[in-house]
């Protein structure tokens, strides 16, 4: 009995801490959030304490007023949105993978280095990093001058304020978000079950898709979903690589707060992000679960 | 209610940063305003004078400073809010009654600019600088324009332009073109507005504020911008020009108000009366390069600036300057149409 309650006590002063840390700062912002999207806006920013559903409706179809009317384009933005963040979990791990098998594979000073300059961008300033990009980009760019001075193409091409922009800046900036997970699983990859399956016939396609993705696979999952969920709600780099013609649903929400002063509709689009998540988040757990019994 | 329950975390915040200052026992005043928005000179000038030690912050946006203040934050004398911001201010009892409408030296103000609709006698406020918003162009690629419809005739060639990333601004185009106020509540105007700049999307490549480097570069022929564009252009009189569009144009004015929670409010106006007078408004518009509504002043700046018609136009040019209002909750119409604009493409 004693013993129990000691563990007891042992357990609450090891979870206490963190779990009031959740609930002020994960768990607070959260209600905060969902409550003000069911208000109406106050009209110097902030919110009036009046009840209204109208902020879902006009994403999801039910509301017609003078300020609230439903329009598909807020699901329209919200699809987009998936897509370019897809597309940029989808390059950064194109990019990671084998970056992260061949830094793996280093011997111990050389690879600490290289780790280090996978983390160094972090050292500067995104905004900076970011119009560095737009130097690059540009119809009068260096990429553009470096095509036609080999001959590849007579007319600038228009890499500046596309999709292409801002999934090649997201790419760019999430990278090491993909690259440490998947760094950390391909590290544990143990050589001998690879010269195993070879020896026991394996062909190297065959190696690669039973062993190496399999016991890689918690660190591709982990490094999707760490390297996902910032590039939904991104809104710097589409607003300065896409021009802000690319909108997201980031570039969105934060329209509502800092220049159109409706904080409950920014509320609304925020917990429709937030359920997006959620439901991954979920997906992923019984993935990996399922991994596990297999 | 909420904002109360925010206050408390920023004033304490802000006390703790500002206590040192109190401390002092010389003169203070402290002033809340635009980053780079004044002569650092006319601040020197005034210390000299008075013995009033002066601090500067600076904000990004009229609703950051609005949210700062709101939100408890003591410790500032004087801000520079547009003058829709000095209405909304004046509104929510914000703002302290200096009287500087009848102090010695406001006959110098021109009275056009004592614009803000809940001040009408300047009681609160001082006008404190103006200028318009209009284009920045590549001389060699969009040659001799004159107004929006050369502007946006050079995206149908297929040159590229870009727009100001906001919502106000860029649909006040639409409602300047189709002829109505910037400051139209009508849904029906305000979607026409945001129809007729639609409908001019092609070769709009950005929305942004980043462009007068891109119109110096010619990656972009022309730019919806600021009358500060001035100052680029007399670096590359050759390559880039200023122009207020002939259709009309959008402009914005601050004014210098003390706000009721001052702790110095004498010492603030002091220094509104000594901006008052016409040879520090000149000191500050020589490196500012803006307009000021002080007449007699007027006279007193370079006179590159003085005779430069982008800055300082002729009234019939003035009349066609229009002044943005706050608008209360109609800004949600905008913000619909802004969207639209925005996922035009």
């Amino acid at each position: 009995m004693s013993l129990t309650r000691r563990k007891l006590l042992h357990l609450l002063g090891l979870l206490g801490a963190p779990t009031v840390f959740l609930l002020i700062f994960f768990f607070g912002p959260l209600v905060i959030m969902l409550v003000y999207s069911f208000l109406t806006p106050g009209i110097y920013g902030g919110v009036d304490w009046i009840f209204s559903h109208l902020n879902y409706g006009r994403i999801l179809g039910w509301a017609d007023t003078r300020y609230e009317k439903f329009d598909p384009v807020y699901l329209a933005i919200f699809l987009r949105s998936l897509r370019l963040a897809t597309l940029t979990v989808a390059t950064s791990l194109i990019v990671s993978y084998p970056a992260a098998f061949w830094i793996s594979r280093m011997r111990p000073g050389r690879r600490d280095f290289a780790i280090f300059l996978v983390t160094l961008p972090f050292f500067v300033s995104l905004i900076v990093r970011l119009f560095a990009w737009v130097l690059i980009l540009r119809p009068t760019g260096f990429l553009n001058q470096g095509l036609m001075g080999i001959g590849l193409t007579s007319e600038p091409i228009e890499f500046l304020y596309t999709d292409f922009a801002v999934v090649l800046g997201m790419t760019y900036v999430f990278i090491p978000f993909m690259f440490l997970p998947l760094y950390s699983s391909i590290e544990k990859l143990d050589m001998a079950q690879l010269e195993a399956s070879s020896d026991l016939g394996a062909t190297r396609l065959q190696t690669f898709r039973k062993v190496v993705l399999p016991a890689t696979m918690p660190g591709i999952i982990g490094g999707s979903i760490i390297t996902f969920i910032p590039a939904l709600g991104n809104f710097i780099v589409p607003s300065v690589l896409g021009g802000a013609k690319v909108l997201m649903i980031g570039n969105l929400i934060e329209q509502q707060f800092l220049s159109a002063r409706n904080w409950p509709f920014g509320s609304a689009l925020a917990m429709m992000v937030m359920t997006a998540v959620l439901v991954l988040l979920i997906v992923q757990l019984r993935l990996t679960r399922r991994g596990e019994h297999a | 209610m909420n904002p109360n329950r925010l206050s408390l975390a920023t004033a304490l915040v802000l006390t703790t940063s500002l206590a040192p200052l109190a401390g002092a026992a010389q003169e203070q005043l402290s002033l809340y305003n635009w980053g780079d928005y004044i002569n650092p000179a006319v601040l020197e000038k005034f210390t000299e004078e008075t013995g009033i030690e002066v601090t500067l912050d600076s904000y990004g946006s009229n609703e950051e400073m609005l949210a700062k203040i709101q939100a408890g934050a003591t410790g500032y004398d004087i801000v520079f809010p547009s003058v829709h911001m000095h209405d909304i201010m004046f509104q929510l009892g914000l703002l302290a009654k200096t009287d500087i409408g009848s102090a010695p030296g406001f006959e110098n103000i021109d009275p056009q600019f004592v614009r803000a609709a809940t001040d009408p006698n300047a009681e609160y406020c001082l006008p404190y600088a103006w200028g318009n918003v209009g284009i920045v162009y590549n001389k060699d690629l969009a040659g001799d324009i004159k107004g929006w419809e050369d502007f946006f005739a050079l995206g149908k060639e297929g040159k590229k332009i870009t727009l100001l990333d906001d919502l106000r601004e860029t649909i006040g185009i639409g409602l300047i073109m189709t002829g109505k106020s910037v400051n139209s509540t009508d849904p029906a105007e305000v979607e026409a507005a945001a129809d007729y700049v639609i409908s001019h999307l092609d070769g709009v490549t950005a929305f942004t504020y980043d462009s007068v480097p891109q119109v110096i570069s010619g990656d972009v022929a022309a730019a919806h911008w600021y009358v500060g564009a001035n100052l680029n252009v007399s670096e590359n009189p050759d390559t880039i020009g200023y122009i207020i569009p002939e259709e009309g144009a959008t402009m914005y004015q601050e004014d210098i108000c003390v706000l009721a929670s001052a702790p110095h409010k004498e010492n603030a106006v002091k220094f509104m009366e000594f901006y008052l007078r016409p040879e520090i408004a000149a000191l500050n518009v020589e490196q500012q390069m803006n307009g000021t509504p002080n007449v007699a002043a007027q006279e007193m700046i370079p006179d590159e600036i003085a005779s430069n018609e982008t800055i300082y136009p002729a009234q019939d040019v003035m009349d066609k300057l229009q002044i943005f209002e706050d608008l209360g909750r109609d800004l949600q119409l905008y913000n619909s149409e802004w969207t639209r604009i925005k996922t035009a493409q």
